[in-house]
């Protein structure tokens, strides 16, 4: 084959420019440390990518659900907490006076406990989580659901589904009818209306009607029994979430994995790699100026 | 045989060397053009004489200037030509489509899209909050900006192929006048039987810039001229026939937005049929308006009108804070990622339909919401994918057009460079041969004069005699 000097200078420039363009990539390898930086870099490893990215984002939507509901169960979980605590108040206090007293300042003062006892019963039913929700009124959450005046139930009894990973649900709140009144089904906790049962205690020890009173003992125990069952079904959701939640950030894991397996730079390889396209370019260019210096004319007189 | 005949011959060889010199000089001055060819002095003994009664030689006589050139070689550079033509316009723009749909870096649609869905997960863990609702109306508003801005990258980008038919046409039809100008000054040339091996060159060379510009045929006349054709499914026109030049024109009347290709054949009186290129730039630019970039448009607007469209379905099924049937939020118009909008019937975050059907005011019931952010995964509308899939998919099928598209330009390269490696090798011009060709022939030349000093001595020698 015939060698030309311009041939040789073409095939010069055509090579330095692919060194160079090897080089570069390299260069931008190892600044970004990302295998992909555009979707023609590898539009397989891309597509990929971006759907364990959008995975990545259902989870942590998924995390920050339970999270929230989280929070709305533990002030939950105090209401209950304190409504027991009111009735085992009670129920010593009508234990007290479970035969009956003939002595009218005693009657008056248990049933005026028993009264304030209901009212911080009902306060605590009407318990409102961070952001202004009744967590006892079902979704009729912006009105107070119990007052202490009739004991009715302004809310409903539908309970708020959350979603905590895909096409997976969680029941977040218990509805006061089921607490308190011991109404509903799917889950019911008992039978007894609680503050009904308050209202009838304080009627016996003000009539001293010792048979009422112990009527009252029997279903305050059903009633703590009630709360205790309703506590009961709260943990178990809790304990739910909890593993729900670790479950999603073991995928979260798994899926970064997948991401860092496919993007991140192996940094050694890419810097011995590196090391090596120097060497040739700087080769390639010694080589390049050296043979184009020479020519004939040199040795012309 | 006389002393006369010897200067004969030194005077023949002095002129025949000075042509070769020249011709040398020639090639040195051209080393550099593009598309020269270089070219060498044919030597030939000139004719015999017998004057002695012996025949011999009468000196030597240039009897031609041939020009190094493979017309295969040609025909193969001009076919590499229109393919790297075709794949770099193509690649180029490809290029710059991609940062619109880099998801792999930065945040876009995809991620508008998650956000919006998350918003909906959020309210639905307070049905009645202000700030969640108006988080999804925000992220609502993301995704239609997402939507106008790629709708907007992608129309520019087929607007800016059409306009730059304009400039391709006009150089294209520059080229076809200078090729045909060419041919007429080739054929003068050859007819008064001179050398025209620069013309052939530089018209070689304008058919090269032309085969890239658009996919052309040629064939070469006994008279020099080169006749350039240009086929496609309608048919074959001539566009150089001698020296008659057809042109391309653009209808702009008819679509302004996408001008129709028209082709005046090479000496017809017209009017100018219309033409539907596949090849060269000319080829990859229309593609480029008329099915790539269209192609991905289609497919962002199928997206933007399916959410649109599930996503009002589903407000519309359900209650907003107030107790009121849901309306759309986007807007019921929606037709394209261009026409995307929030409907401007939603004036409040209370009008997020967040409850069930038939829920009270100010319902805490999430079950709209659920039902909303569960699109996020829905498969029943995008052809078994979620709406973030098939902008996934998206993402990677314009990656693969783009990567496929730069592996083909550095196929292309390297083939015509292999191909302009062997040109160079045959027709190119190297210093070393002609600076050594240069010495040669100098050395002849001095001889050739030492021949005619010679012979004046000689002579100088015989006039000696009869004085």
């Amino acid at each position: 084959m015939r060698i030309t000097t311009n041939m040789t200078a073409n095939n010069a420039i055509y090579h330095l420019q692919q060194n160079l363009a090897n080089l570069s990539k390299l260069q931008e390898l190892s600044t970004t440390q990302q295998n992909i930086n555009r979707p023609s870099d590898d539009p397989n490893a891309a597509g990929v990518l971006l759907d364990i990215a959008d995975k990545l984002k259902a989870s942590d939507q998924y995390n920050t659900n339970i999270s929230k509901a989280s929070t709305f169960m533990q002030v939950t979980s105090t209401a209950l907490t304190g409504i027991a605590g009111f009735i085992t108040q009670a129920k010593s206090l009508v234990d007290s006076i479970s035969s009956g007293t003939t002595d009218q300042t005693q009657r008056q003062t248990v049933s005026d406990q028993l009264a304030s006892l209901k009212k911080q019963i009902v306060d605590m039913a009407n318990t409102q989580s961070a952001d202004g929700q009744y967590v006892l009124g079902g979704t009729a959450s912006s009105t107070p659901p119990f007052n202490n005046a009739n004991n009715t139930y302004a809310g409903d009894s539908t309970q708020v589904n959350i979603e905590v990973t895909q096409n997976s649900t969680q029941t977040m709140n218990l509805t006061g009818d089921r607490v308190l009144q011991g109404v509903g089904s799917n889950p019911s906790y008992g039978t007894t209306d609680i503050l009904g049962t308050f209202d009838n205690l304080i009627a016996a020890v003000s009539a001293n009607n010792v048979t009422s009173i112990q009527q009252g003992t029997t279903a305050l125990e059903a009633g703590a029994q009630q709360i205790t069952n309703a506590q009961i079904d709260l943990t178990a959701r809790m304990t739910r979430l909890d593993s729900m939640s670790k479950m999603n950030t073991n995928n979260q894991t798994t899926l970064q994995n997948m991401a860092s397996d496919i993007q991140t730079v192996d940094l050694a390889k890419v810097g011995v790699q590196l090391s090596q396209q120097q060497t040739a370019y700087s080769a390639a260019l010694s080589a390049t100026a050296k043979i184009s210096q020479m020519s004939l004319l040199d040795y012309l007189p | 045989m006389s002393l006369n005949s010897i200067m004969q011959i030194g005077k023949s060889g002095l002129s025949a060397y000075r042509v070769a010199t020249e011709i040398t000089g020639e090639n040195i001055a051209n080393v550099n053009t593009p598309g020269y060819s270089r070219q060498r002095a044919i030597l030939e003994t000139a004719p015999q004489s017998a004057i002695n009664g012996f025949s011999l030689g009468t000196g030597v006589s240039v009897t031609g200037v041939q020009r190094f050139y493979d017309g295969l070689l040609q025909q193969q550079m001009v076919t590499a030509q229109t393919t790297l033509g075709y794949d770099s316009t193509s690649s180029n723009v490809l290029q710059q489509i991609e940062p619109t749909f880099n998801e792999v870096t930065t945040n876009g649609l995809g991620d508008a899209i998650s956000k919006f869905f998350g918003s909906w997960q959020d309210l639905s863990l307070n049905p009645t909050g202000t700030a969640e609702r108006q988080a999804v109306l925000t992220t609502a508003q993301n995704v239609v900006d997402n939507f106008h801005s790629i709708s907007k990258t992608l129309s520019d980008t087929v607007a800016a192929q059409n306009s730059s038919l304009t400039p391709l046409t006009d150089s294209i039809n520059a080229t076809l006048n200078s090729i045909a100008q060419l041919n007429g000054q080739i054929k003068t040339t050859q007819m008064t039987s001179g050398n025209a091996n620069e013309l052939k060159d530089q018209r070689d060379q304008l058919i090269q810039d032309l085969s890239k510009q658009v996919g052309i045929t040629y064939t070469e006349n006994s008279d020099g001229t080169t006749d350039v054709n240009y086929t496609d499914a309608s048919g074959t026109y001539a566009l150089v026939s001698g020296s008659k030049a057809g042109a391309f024109s653009l209808d702009k009347i008819t679509n302004p937005n996408s001008y129709a290709v028209q082709l005046t054949a090479a000496g017809s009186a017209g009017p100018a049929t219309t033409v539907a290129p596949t090849q060269g730039a000319l080829g990859a630019t229309l593609a480029l308006r008329d099915t790539i970039i269209p192609g991905y448009q289609k497919q962002v607007d199928l997206l933007a009108t399916t959410i649109a469209t599930k996503v009002n379905a589903q407000q519309t099924s359900g209650a907003d804070l107030t107790g009121a049937t849901g309306i759309a939020l986007f807007d019921p118009a929606t037709s394209s990622a261009a026409t995307i909008a929030i409907n401007p019937a939603v004036t409040s975050t209370n009008q997020i339909a967040a409850a069930a059907s038939g829920s009270p005011a100010m319902s805490g019931d999430n079950s709209n919401a659920l039902a909303m952010a569960g699109l996020l995964n829905d498969t029943s509308t995008m052809g078994g994918s979620t709406f973030n899939g098939y902008y996934n998919t998206l993402v990677s099928k314009v990656g693969l057009d783009v990567q496929s598209s730069q592996n083909t330009v550095s196929r292309d390269e390297a083939f015509s460079n292999q191909l302009s490696t062997l040109r160079e090798s045959n027709s190119g011009v190297s210093l070393d041969e002609e600076l050594t060709n240069l010495v040669t022939y100098q050395r002849s030349y001095q001889a050739s004069s030492k021949i005619i000093t010679t012979a004046t001595d000689m002579m100088d020698t015989v006039l000696g005699l009869i004085s």
